[in-house]
């Protein structure tokens, strides 16, 4: 007699489907496999390219950055599956964390500018996307780590993405997703989902809520473009900057 | 004596100091399970797309891969997003396109024995896979998972990127509902 909740003959059954079913064979692995070499080999990845020179000094960055936030995370966050390192920011994929609901604060030492004086006070290149026009608000923080522009509805932070994590984010699923944007792949989250800045020096602020998110690096400078509701018009935007 | 084949752990470390060599032997290990999983996950015919962008994709973010996790279900994960990503392009839902190729163990190997019974099976083959296919899409991920590509628990969970417990309740709930769908007399 089954009881009610006892599902093993069913689950024989469903295992014994499985070998019923006619899926198409495959290719031979060797051949996929040589296809996947001849795809890298075709177009080395950036970042794997660069990636040796530089590992071990993110790894030990990475570290030490862990520690603090190991030590300034309160239990019950997320648990992390898999986490992703891109463009100055640090994407851990997981369970769905409560979504922050504190209103965002000023990034440390934040300051209103001009365009042009914002573009005197940083050591890197800034862009701005030619569909938006100037924008309506500038502001240098952290010592000139980054850099927000501001339109309606939209946010722009551009900063030195090369070395070290200055954003944490915090998703359940979906997994982001790769989208081909300013002649790079970059990462489009289609989500909302909590964003931790971490500043130059001190613990990492309070997590906030962020919009969808696209995500590229142009040369050293990393991007984040909050703001735009779908993947094509973030696309569209970034793919203006100048 | 033949070398013993490079385990995942060296071939990954190889690989990310640039050898492609050691990445190829990988992708050769797990590219079958791989397309059963990008197939009957809503690939269907595009599966074999979907399975080399996933290896290219999991090449270049393998440094985000935790060295003391398993290499398979970080790979499936990347296989189900792309494969979500495909779908979800074509504008389509994606769904179990599979049909039913021999018949299950017993079945059609020796048809004389029992011609009457090996329609019956057939008949409930069909219909379980009929059911299957109709589960609501997050119970359906689970049970093809946990019973097509004999995932565990814990692999399932990864894949789908969901916590254990909801791989836990969504197998349960569509467990549930295909016995409801196919009747229990049958089973």
């Amino acid at each position: 007699m089954n009881s009610s909740d006892d599902f093993s003959e069913l689950e024989d059954e469903l295992r014994a489907l499985s070998d019923a079913l006619a899926v198409p064979e495959p290719s031979p692995p060797s051949a996929i496999a040589s296809a996947v070499r001849a795809t890298l080999e075709r177009e080395p990845a950036r970042q794997v390219r660069r990636w040796p020179r530089i590992r071990r000094r993110i790894i030990a960055i990475v570290a030490a950055f862990l520690v603090v936030l190991v030590a300034a995370t309160p239990q019950g966050r997320a648990a992390v599956v898999s986490i992703l390192r891109f463009a100055g920011v640090e994407i851990r994929v997981g369970e769905p964390a409560p979504l922050p609901s504190g209103s965002p604060s000023p990034l440390p030492g934040e300051r209103r500018v001009s365009l042009a004086d914002a573009r005197a006070q940083v050591r890197f290149p800034l862009v701005v996307p030619a569909v938006l026009g100037d924008p309506a608000d500038v502001r240098v923080a952290d010592g000139g780590r980054v850099v927000s522009m501001f339109w309606p509805g939209v946010r722009l932070d551009q900063y030195d993405g090369r070395l070290q994590e200055l954003w944490r984010k915090e998703l359940g699923p979906p997994w982001p997703e790769d989208v081909f944007v300013d002649g790079v792949t970059g990462v489009w989250i289609q989500q909302q989902h909590g964003l931790q800045y971490s500043p130059g020096a001190g613990p990492p602020q309070e997590f906030r809520l962020s919009g969808p998110t696209l995500i590229w690096q142009r040369g050293q400078v990393g991007i984040r473009l909050e703001g735009p509701k779908t993947v094509e018009e973030a696309r569209r935007i970034g793919n203006s900057v100048r | 004596m033949t070398p013993l084949p490079m385990q995942d752990d060296e071939a990954i470390a190889r690989a990310l100091s640039g050898d492609l060599g050691a990445y190829e032997a990988l992708v050769a290990r797990y590219s079958a399970v791989a397309h059963r999983t990008a197939h009957l996950l809503g690939a269907g015919h595009e599966a074999e797309d979907v399975v080399q962008e996933a290896f290219v994709k999991a090449y270049r973010h393998l440094s985000g891969f935790r060295r003391d996790s398993a290499f398979k279900p970080w790979l499936l994960r990347i296989v189900a997003n792309e494969t979500h990503n495909l779908t979800r392009s074509r504008g389509r839902r994606a769904e179990l396109a599979v049909r039913l190729g021999q018949e299950p163990e017993g079945g059609s190997t020796d048809p004389d024995a029992d011609p009457e019974g090996a329609v019956v099976a057939a008949d409930r083959s069909s219909r379980l896979l009929a059911a299957v296919r109709g589960l609501p899409d997050r119970e359906r991920e689970a049970v093809v998972c946990r019973y097509f590509l004999q995932l565990s628990e814990a692999e399932t969970a990864e894949v789908l990127g969901c916590p254990v417990g909801s791989v836990k309740s969504r197998t349960f709930r569509g467990l549930r509902r295909l016995r409801e769908e196919v009747g229990r007399e049958l089973l």
